[in-house]
């Protein structure tokens, strides 16, 4: 290979950087050079594919954490938002100032606008203005929570149809999660033959901050593995897809941990279960 | 049920035609049921992205959702050929979460920006030709995690370092007070040694971690 001059860069030079670049880890200048000598060289450069291959394992291996239902809620009003289908949905315009973390780039959204315009005529004393933008902010907030909460209920009610679904296939299991004591959370688990499992819960105690609720399984004799993690809103239910060991009477155990990719569990196990097959299967 | 399953690796789009392809393609029409498929796919893979890297779930969620209205912005300038719809959409939210930890700390030099400002902005590392299909997609997460556990510590330390701590070379370098060489080095066979595991065309090989080189 011939080591070209393309944008101040010879190809060994550029070839030096090609880990860094793969990784994103070069100064944006350097970024930059690099990207205009693969754009202009006449060599293929094939090292700076072979290395890329790896990353995206670097993106599968990471601890795997459900967000909360209310995220895709906010996504999908921020698109409509900006796709110009604004609903008249008080709620999807108090969001940003009252429940939800703004976000880094918010759409245009209208009816904030013709919210506070509707709120603003001229004869309306200003205290009794802020009086009603309070009562309106409050409520807001009261049904952005009713949505959330009957959000994730029929996240778990659908998590509990699926765990059934799965749980029913040729070899699947199907263990039911509870603590030690009588009352507290409880939940489904389904272990399907490909792996896949299940997890549908309820009556959790909300994550807050980094907390997750981790999932075990247990095999036998074998140390806990971990399977994924969650977390929980205020409704405290959860349904939650992950991949892990099918051997027969593995046992599926939840624990809360402080924060994703625990490898060893933090006792107490909140819920466990044993997986058990199904005649049929 | 696959808005509750399909996010996890190895569960997802191995089978028929693409769905993704025809998720996007139906995105870049400007369908709104497209983003919620392509948001139910994989919501578990981008927050769980965004959250290893900016480390609260707050600013996880931030990122899922721009990556998201981005990839829906820009859903017409994907470019088939350069990677599938997977990589592409969990390449953008790497690339906006380690954007927001990078604005977060001083830098002589701030990350790039996004000159469209759609928030499309991919990082070229993860444009060139395509590997989920031949790497990862089919392997699930307990392999992907277990060829990470092979390779040696040191060179996964600096692969993480980069790649979740947002790190350049050089400040790897700094921070771990090695010579600038033994971080490629270290990068480089990280790399090379995770494709080895996950192709299977070679052990783990963690004997050399760069250590001498400079």
């Amino acid at each position: 290979m011939s080591d070209h001059l393309v944008a101040g860069l010879h190809c060994t030079e550029a070839t030096d950087l090609a880990a860094g670049f793969v990784l994103g880890a070069l100064r944006p200048s350097e970024m930059a050079q690099v990207r205009a000598h693969l754009g202009g060289c006449p060599e293929a450069h094939p090292e700076f594919a072979e290395l890329a291959a790896a990353t995206p394992a670097l993106l599968a291996a990471v601890p795997q954490v459900e967000p909360s239902v209310a995220l895709g809620d906010r996504l999908m009003a921020a698109a409509r938002a900006e796709a110009g289908e604004v609903r008249p949905a008080p709620p999807a315009a108090v969001a940003p100032t009252v429940v939800t973390p703004p976000v880094t780039a918010p759409p245009p959204v209208a009816p904030r606008r013709d919210w506070l315009g509707f709120l603003r005529p001229a004869r309306v004393p200003w205290a009794l203005a802020a009086a009603a933008i309070v009562i309106a902010v409050v409520l807001g907030a009261r049904t952005l929570q009713l949505q959330q909460e009957t959000s994730d209920l029929a996240a778990y009610q659908r998590g509990v149809a699926a765990v059934i679904d799965a749980a029913v296939q040729p070899g699947a299991q199907l263990a039911i999660l509870a603590p030690g004591q009588s009352a507290g959370p409880n939940g489904l688990a389904a272990v399907g033959a490909d792996g896949t499992i299940r997890i549908a819960m309820r009556d959790l105690t909300p994550t807050s901050g980094n907390q997750v609720y981790e999932a075990w399984a247990i095999a036998g004799s074998a140390a806990p593995l971990p399977i994924g993690g969650f977390q929980v809103g205020s409704s405290g239910s959860a349904a939650f897809v992950t991949t892990g060991p099918t051997a027969s009477g593995v046992v599926i155990a939840l624990t809360l941990e402080p924060g994703p990719g625990a490898t060893t569990p933090t006792l107490p196990i909140v819920v466990s279960g044993a997986a058990q097959g199904h005649p049929a299967g | 049920m696959n808005e509750l399953g399909a996010a996890v690796p190895g569960t997802q789009g191995s089978a028929g035609a693409d769905p993704d392809r025809d998720l996007l393609a139906r995105l870049a029409m400007g369908e709104l049921e497209a983003l919620e498929g392509l948001y139910e796919r994989y919501r578990t893979m981008a927050y769980s992205i965004a959250l290893r890297i900016t480390g609260e779930p707050t600013a996880a969620e931030d990122v899922v959702q721009e990556a998201f209205l981005g990839a829906w912005r820009n859903a017409a300038r994907y470019v088939e050929s350069r990677g599938s719809v997977k990589t592409w959409l969990l390449s953008i939210v790497h690339h906006r979460a380690i954007d927001l930890i990078r604005r977060r700390r001083p830098t002589d030099e701030l990350p790039e920006t996004d000159a469209s400002g759609s928030g499309g902005a991919i990082p070229e590392a993860l444009t060139l030709p395509d590997v989920w299909g031949s790497v990862v997609e089919g392997l699930d997460r307990t392999a992907v995690v277990a060829a990470l556990a092979a390779i040696s510590t040191v060179q996964r330390q600096a692969l993480e370092l980069a790649y979740y701590g947002g790190l350049t070379q050089v400040e790897i370098a700094e921070r771990l007070a090695l010579p600038l060489g033994t971080v490629k080095s270290r990068m480089r066979l990280g790399l090379l040694g995770l494709r080895r595991i996950l192709t299977g065309t070679g052990g783990a090989f963690a004997d050399d971690d760069g250590a001498g080189a400079s």
